[in-house]
């Protein structure tokens, strides 16, 4: 499969869930992304872009059992496909790609 | 820590993708939120729930939920033509942006001033008190035959506990303030003296420690206390191993058994302290006087199954029987029962109904003038509705486009209405009367929004059903034979009257209320009660404990108080009182006197006593009707003399000279002292100005030195200014003296009526705002019906009507409208002002001067309303208006 361009958002969500490992479920994902990239995201548009991630075949999930912290409600804790990780690859060289040459203007070493 | 709303779930779980994706969603907010502080966490549960619910709800309700294609295929038809009505409607209304938004603002204001309304009635009457079963509590008090509320004398209540079958439980309790002392600033504390059953019967445990028992009842029981969860965290530092420990109340020391739960508080109010009844008993034997009605006053609760009628009944004829069996002090001593949560709220429950009802009239006047403005809309969209009748749109289609198109724009007015209400809301609580139950728990909560999300949608469906009959009344070709220019139908203009009479009337309704408030707050601030308010500070403070039993002794430091505050800088006198103008007695005996019959026992007369300096005539201003008020020479070996007021004078001694009558507090056979009486000053008002002017008789104050005094301070400058001043004096007597209650006299009055100023200011808000959207209304149906005629004005003027004759013509059809409003309103108000009676003050609730003035001035404006359309019409160019057909 091709890879499919990445929106900003989406790309830093599968960055978290990748981060995550194990434990990334969807309030997991949300403190993640406000400690790390300091975005305060509302819960309406963090699950309706994970299933659009899912559609495009980049995160798949499994259900883990609820604790009664949550009312016994099932957990979803996602993952990021071999396509999803193909993704972020594509995206971090077309990046690159674009900020090679930029060094001295942006004054920042690049890799 | 904290869970999520019950509305803000019952909408994710119709809004969230079905199984175990839309669970875990909830899952995640659930365990969220159970992590967040509760001070910040239901709006941002709010948040989510609607970023939630926006996103995934719409997609459920197209279907486009792709887990689930099988609903797609299932999805009803009349989803679809709904959706499609409300695009429909949405695109229609943007593009008529001024009619939209005056609906919209019309509708937020109706909505929002109900829903402000609502969410006071809401907190304050309708939520169940914070207790266990709170329907079981019954309060219970001692009544006479004419009405006239006692508390509960301890004999009585000991028969009743005995007697009685209809509840588990009966407990006593007084309202108590006291100083602690031996910290390092001396404090007055709310306390209340109970029975030990008292929390048993309410239904409350400890927090920490334990309550009272039986034991407590028992005159020989221990000093104990319970305090507040608030005196815990505040005095003690909320630590747990304070069971024990000692505090020191009026002198005396008690040992702390418990802490009650975090935010206990008992017929609205906060207590610090409670203190078992038995010690009490132990040193006021005079409490065991079946006479003695001491401040008492009983809570039961009821059995499981037993009604109030019935244990109503039943304390009736325990009452009864007491009566027969203690004829001498129980004769024509009744037991009255009522609910707690009323009891609570007795006094603010009138002002409620009436504000509620008037917030009503007024969504139904925004309710008419919105149906209005769409009739009117409806008239002018007649043609595109007959296209779309006559190109096969069905009848039902169309009416029911007609209502979502005015649900929707109700609904986006209710939203915005929620705004308005919240403010509103802020508003309402900041100007309420100090002292208003349950202030606190008074909040914009799921239900306030439920009711403005009810009402708007039944907003929708009554105003929108007018238009939509009208509307799809018409035949398609019918109505398509037609021009454009001829405009609506003779039907639409005669609802559009119709709805205007039913404005108008309404309108009238609302003035006439505040009309009457209006000259209620005349009459109240014109009453003279009787003394200079103006530049009068006063502040009270508490002789207790063993130190201040010595009658001397507190003379002595009264008098030295007064020098005192004296030679602080701007006060020009200063005076003390046991009880103060306005705020109530303290004291009030009945009383007999040496030359007159002693009247049968439940027939003596009863006055307020008060024991006041001898400065304090002069002090407050009042005037001496005759011979003299108290002067240095009363002391506390002088012979004993008292001050009666005019209301006294003349019941007592009708046309005789009270001056030198004897006269003595107590029954005829108590061992009080004779007094005489040497001076008559004029009456002042006592319990607010609402309340007659009870009998007074005032004591010299080196007679009877009072233990709790007020101070009374005049001042040169604004009174609160000398505040730090006067403590700063009293302290420098006795730094352990707590001052407290310091205000001005002018703020004791304002607050005496602050339910009036608050009634009134909202009634004449809802008049002005019901006046205004009257005349709007009426001044659009005037000004179309003139667009309308305009044809037949050119003709008639073409065959020579002057001007005058046009102008007559259309402001009398204005005029008839208003006319007939007016008399359908006077006639409403008139059966509606019974309800209103109850507060109002000088002015009866049909007063006819009120009620004309209100009609001339409603009529007033509408005469203006009519007259800018008619001079429109009156200069109309007949050969204009003829050429356009």
């Amino acid at each position: 499969m091709a890879a499919t361009p990445l929106g900003e958002f989406e790309h830093q969500l599968l960055l978290v869930v990748l981060r995550l490992g194990a434990g990334a479920g969807g309030l997991e994902i949300a403190r993640e992304l406000e400690t790390r990239a300091d975005r305060r995201v509302s819960r309406g548009a963090l699950y309706t872009t994970l299933d659009r991630l899912e559609d495009k075949g980049l995160v798949r999930w499994t259900v883990a059992p609820g604790s009664p912290a949550r009312q016994g409600l099932p957990r979803r804790v996602y993952s990021v496909t071999p396509h999803g990780v193909a993704a972020l690859r594509t995206s971090r060289e077309t990046l690159r790609r674009l900020w090679r040459g930029l060094e001295g203007i942006l004054k920042e070493p690049t890799s | 820590m904290s869970r999520p709303p019950r509305l803000a779930r019952w909408l994710l779980e119709r809004t969230l993708p079905r199984g175990v994706r839309g669970d875990t969603i909830l899952g995640d907010l659930i365990e969220d939120l159970e992590t967040r502080a509760r001070d910040r966490s239901g709006w941002w549960c709010w948040r989510q729930t609607l970023s939630l619910a926006s996103r995934y709800g719409w997609r459920r309700l197209r279907g486009l939920d792709r887990r689930h294609p099988v609903q797609k295929e299932k999805r009803p038809m009349l989803l679809d033509s709904l959706w499609q009505d409300v695009r429909h409607a949405a695109r229609s209304l943007a593009k008529a942006p001024t009619f939209t938004a005056v609906v919209l603002v019309t509708l937020a204001l109706g909505i929002g001033a109900s829903t402000a309304i609502f969410s006071l009635v809401n907190g304050i009457l309708l939520r169940p008190l914070p207790y266990p079963e709170p329907d079981r509590l019954v309060y219970l008090n001692e009544i006479r035959p004419d009405g006239s509320q006692m508390s509960v004398s301890w004999p009585n209540f000991v028969d009743w506990r005995a007697r009685q079958h209809s509840f588990d439980a009966l407990a006593l309790s007084r309202t108590e303030s006291m100083t602690l002392t031996g910290v390092d600033h001396p404090e007055r504390l709310r306390g209340r003296r109970i029975t030990g059953n008292f929390f048993d019967v309410i239904g409350v445990r400890a927090s920490v420690g334990r309550l009272f028992g039986e034991a407590e009842d028992r005159a020989d029981t221990p000093a104990e206390a319970i305090v507040s969860h608030a005196f815990w965290q505040d005095h003690l530092g909320g630590d747990r191993s304070v069971i024990g420990r000692a505090i020191t109340l009026d002198g005396t020391s008690y040992s702390i058994v418990g802490v009650l739960p975090a935010g206990f508080r008992y017929l609205g109010r906060d207590y610090d302290v409670f203190v078992p009844v038995g010690l009490w008993l132990a040193n006021n034997p005079y409490l065991l006087d079946r006479g003695n009605h001491t401040g008492f006053f009983g809570m039961g609760r009821l059995r499981p199954g037993v009604s109030l009628a019935a244990a109503r009944s039943e304390m009736r004829a325990i009452g009864a029987s007491l009566q027969r069996e203690y004829p001498k002090t129980n004769t024509n001593v009744n037991v009255r029962a009522t609910p707690l949560a009323a009891q609570l709220v007795s006094n603010v429950r009138l002002t409620l109904l009436v504000l509620f009802g008037a917030v009503g009239c007024l969504l139904l006047i925004a309710c008419v003038n919105v149906a209005n403005l769409l009739v009117a809309r409806g008239a002018a969209r007649q043609h595109e509705l007959s296209v779309r009748a006559a190109l096969g749109g069905g009848r039902g289609r169309l009416v029911g486009q007609l209502l979502v198109e005015s649900s929707l724009v109700s609904v986006a007015g209710g939203a915005l209405g929620l705004l308005v209400g919240s403010g509103l809301l802020r508003l309402l609580v900041a100007v309420a009367p100090d002292g208003t139950p349950r202030l606190d728990e008074v909040a914009l909560d799921g239900r306030a929004i439920l009711f403005a999300l009810t009402a708007s949608i039944v907003c929708g469906l009554v105003f929108g059903a007018f238009p939509a009959l009208q509307a799809s009344g018409a035949h398609g070709q019918q109505a398509l034979v037609r021009t454009r220019a001829s405009g609506s139908s003779a039907g639409s203009h005669r609802l559009r009257r119709g709805l205007m009479v039913v404005e108008v009337a309404l309108a009238l309704v609302l003035l006439a209320g505040a009309g009457l408030m209006v000259r209620t707050m005349q009459r109240l601030t014109a009453v003279d009660a009787g003394f200079r308010p103006d530049h009068l500070l006063t502040m009270r403070f508490m002789l207790s404990g063993p130190q201040w039993r010595d009658d001397t002794r507190r003379a002595a430091f009264l008098d030295q108080v007064l020098d005192r505050v004296r030679s602080v800088p701007s006060v020009t006198d200063a005076a003390l009182a046991d009880s103060l103008p306005i705020d109530g007695s303290n004291w009030n005996s009945i009383f007999v006197v040496r030359d007159k019959p002693v009247p049968p026992r439940a027939l003596l007369p009863s006055a307020a006593f008060t024991p006041v300096s001898a400065s304090y005539r002069e002090a407050m201003g009042m005037r001496l009707l005759n011979g003299r008020f108290f002067d240095a020479t009363d002391t506390a070996t002088s012979p004993k003399t008292i001050v009666v007021n005019e209301t006294l004078a003349t019941r007592l001694w009708p046309g005789e000279d009270p001056v030198g009558k004897l006269l003595k507090q107590g029954w005829p056979e108590s061992p009080t002292p004779w007094r005489q009486v040497v001076g008559v000053v004029n009456d002042v008002k006592f319990d607010g100005v609402t309340e007659a002017t009870p009998l007074q008789v005032y004591l010299p104050m080196a007679q009877e030195p009072s233990d709790g005094p007020a101070l009374v301070v005049r001042t040169a400058g604004p009174p609160a200014a000398v505040r730090s001043g006067i403590e700063a004096a009293v302290h420098g007597l006795n730094a352990d003296l707590p001052l407290y209650g310091a205000q001005t006299m002018d703020d004791m009055l304002a607050s005496s009526f602050a339910r009036q100023r608050m009634s009134m200011i909202v009634l004449v808000v809802f008049a002005g705002v019901a006046l205004t959207l009257a005349a709007v209304g009426l001044y659009g149906v005037v000004s179309h019906g003139v667009t309308e005629r305009t044809h037949e004005i050119g003709v008639r003027m073409a065959l020579g009507a002057g001007e005058r004759h046009v102008l007559g013509l259309v402001v009398r059809q204005g005029l008839v409208t208003t006319l007939a409003g007016t008399a359908i309103g006077l006639g409403g108000a008139l059966a509606l002002s019974r309800s209103i009676q109850g507060l109002l003050f000088g002015v009866t609730a049909t007063d006819p001067l009120t009620f004309a003035a209100v009609a001339v001035m409603l009529l007033g404006v509408t005469i203006v309303a009519c007259y800018l359309p008619a001079r429109r019409a009156a200069r109309v160019d007949p050969t204009e208006a003829l050429r356009s057909e």
